[in-house]
């Protein structure tokens, strides 16, 4: 009866069709404009082919910002994957059941809030002179200034700081699920071998993750693709280019310095196809 | 207790403050004047005031932000079940050769740099006049609800137990009857889940926000955004209200979300 059903194809085809149109036409109009000169404050433009691209590799600002983007990716996804995981076993150690619940209650709240909210509540916690966060620096040292975010040493840190608290905090709650589905008998086996603690974890349970681990890593390594509305808010790229990551860089492109729509689009474009390239291999990888 | 055990306690104890402490204290300094904010030591008692939350729901341009907002992100999110859940089902239940394919490609939309996506739809929908305009915003956020909403629903679907269909089945129900009265109802507690993640995604959505609206089209990330831009003479308390009104909406579904969570890996544990 299942196999002569219509519904298939009722179901899908439209759905797919729509999603084929709103997701191919942006992509293939970002190629087209990427290959003429197109500014926000002239109406003409003529093709003027590959010379956006060729541009973008003598341009000094975008090198920086591959460079940044390339540093936020691996500073983010480490340090989410570190916090993930040594909370997660913290608390499958040393909780009962209700604190765990309470516990995954509290760390599912940072993710959910909007990147511009969580961007704000750092960015008043880190102020140098009235800032919570900045506070116990200035009480120890007895009133001396840090300013986290206005040091090209360390912006880059503290906007990726608060990415790591929404996902990090998150990515506990799931690794403390992931282990709590694992059978009991092999943890009981290592410990009546005399493993400590941590032994257990490190040779035991999460060798048995790796699977989910390594998916949970590609989720955080597409997530962090979008750093825009932290870095926008926090230090808009600043100080200098320190935090002038690829998208914030095609933003003030085409729309804050110079309108270039094409240049900015040229950028997009070779982002575009980077992610696409890596992320479908990888894929290919999780998933044999 | 041991002190290995004691200092395990302690950290978790600190994480979870560090969790909700900085949220906590912004929604503080909503109640406080100014002079209770700009201190070097930071106050915990004050005189609270409620002049910055009404001086933010008092304003124009956050009314129709959230106005904005609302309409925005509903519609999409209604969208997003209409065609996404559908589109699952079929995936989840009539498994055909290109089943794989389709889920790699509603994958694949993820990966997709938003500036990629937002500077073409700003040059199309300012050729065709639809520039900062919702309906804009909608088509442009359906397309974020339907992959989410369909990637989410799959593993849902695939979870009802087959043999409540084929009974079904059996009863003399047709494909589509089988779909409204069993496969939904039975699914409903994770769809509810799935719908609820992408409505928190498209209302917490910036950089597509701020690029395809200037003036009647923006929502309340971009208006929150924008109260900043004024520099540090806005009064920060009501910076901070209105990180507290954009961030209310998406708080309301923790019990939703949470519950989804604890969900899909009771599925599978079993």
């Amino acid at each position: 009866m299942r196999r002569r059903s219509f519904l298939p194809v009722t179901f899908l085809v439209p759905t797919l069709a729509i999603l084929l149109v709103l997701s191919m036409v942006p992509t293939l109009y970002a190629i087209v404009i990427a290959l003429q000169n197109r500014e926000l404050s002239t109406p003409g433009y003529s093709w003027v082919w590959f010379s956006n691209f060729a541009d973008l590799f003598l341009d000094r600002r975008f090198l920086n910002a591959v460079w940044v983007s390339v540093k936020w990716e691996i500073v983010t996804v480490v340090a989410t994957m570190v916090v993930a995981i040594g909370l997660g076993v913290l608390m499958f150690e040393v909780a009962g059941p209700r604190l765990r619940n309470f516990y995954c209650l509290l760390f599912i709240i940072p993710v959910l809030l909007p990147r511009v909210s969580a961007a704000f509540v750092w960015k008043f916690a880190y102020h140098p002179l009235y800032g919570i966060a900045t506070y116990p620096y200035r009480l120890v040292t007895g009133g001396l200034i840090f300013d986290p975010l206005s040091k090209a040493s360390t912006a880059l840190f503290a906007v990726a700081s608060v990415d790591v608290w929404q996902w990090g905090l998150f990515f506990a709650v799931i690794v403390l699920k992931l282990l709590e589905t694992l059978p009991p008998q092999p943890i009981e086996a290592a410990r009546l071998d005399h493993a400590r603690r941590w032994q257990i974890h490190a040779y035991v349970t999460l060798p048995m993750l790796k699977a989910p681990l390594i998916s949970l890593m590609f989720v955080k390594m597409i997530e962090s693709l979008r750093s825009f509305d932290l870095i926008y808010v926090m230090t808009r790229g600043g100080p200098g280019v320190a935090t002038e990551t690829l998208d914030m860089y095609a933003f003030s492109q085409g729309f804050i310095e110079s309108g270039k729509v094409s240049y900015a689009s040229a950028m997009a474009v070779l982002m575009m196809i980077a992610t696409v390239i890596t992320f479908t291999m990888l894929w290919k990888r999780v998933q044999a | 207790m041991k002190p290995g055990r004691l200092i395990a306690k302690a950290m978790l104890a600190l994480a979870g403050f560090l969790a909700v402490f900085p949220l906590l204290w912004t929604a503080l300094n909503a109640l406080k004047n100014n002079v209770d904010i700009i201190t070097r030591v930071p106050r915990l008692m004050f005189s609270p005031t409620l002049a910055n939350i009404g001086y933010i729901l008092g304003r124009d341009s956050v009314l129709t932000g959230l106005y904005n907002s609302v309409i925005a992100c509903g519609i999409a999110v209604l969208i997003g079940v209409a065609l996404g859940l559908p589109a699952a089902y079929a995936v989840a239940r009539y498994p055909n050769r290109f089943a794989g394919d389709i889920q790699f490609f509603v994958l694949s939309l993820r990966f997709l740099p938003p500036v990629a996506v937002a500077i073409p739809l700003m040059v199309i929908w300012l050729q065709v006049g639809l520039y900062d305009t919702l309906p804009a915003l909608i088509v442009t956020y359906s397309l974020l609800t339907i992959s989410v909403i369909m990637w989410l629903a799959i593993p849902a679907f695939q979870a009802v137990p087959k043999e409540i269909e084929e009974a079904a089945f059996v009863d003399g129900y047709g494909a589509y009857s089988v779909f409204w009265r069993i496969a939904l109802p039975v699914a409903a507690r994770s769809l509810v889940g799935a719908v609820a993640f992408s409505f928190v995604l498209v209302w917490n959505e910036f950089l597509i926000a701020l690029m395809l609206s200037s003036s009647n089209a923006k929502t309340l990330p971009i208006v929150a955004s924008e109260l900043s831009q004024q520099g540090m003479n806005v009064p920060w308390g009501i910076l901070n209200a209105s990180v507290v009104l954009l961030s209310l909406p998406p708080l309301l579904f923790l019990g939703v979300l949470s519950g989804f969570l604890n969900s899909v890996f009771r599925q599978k544990k079993s």
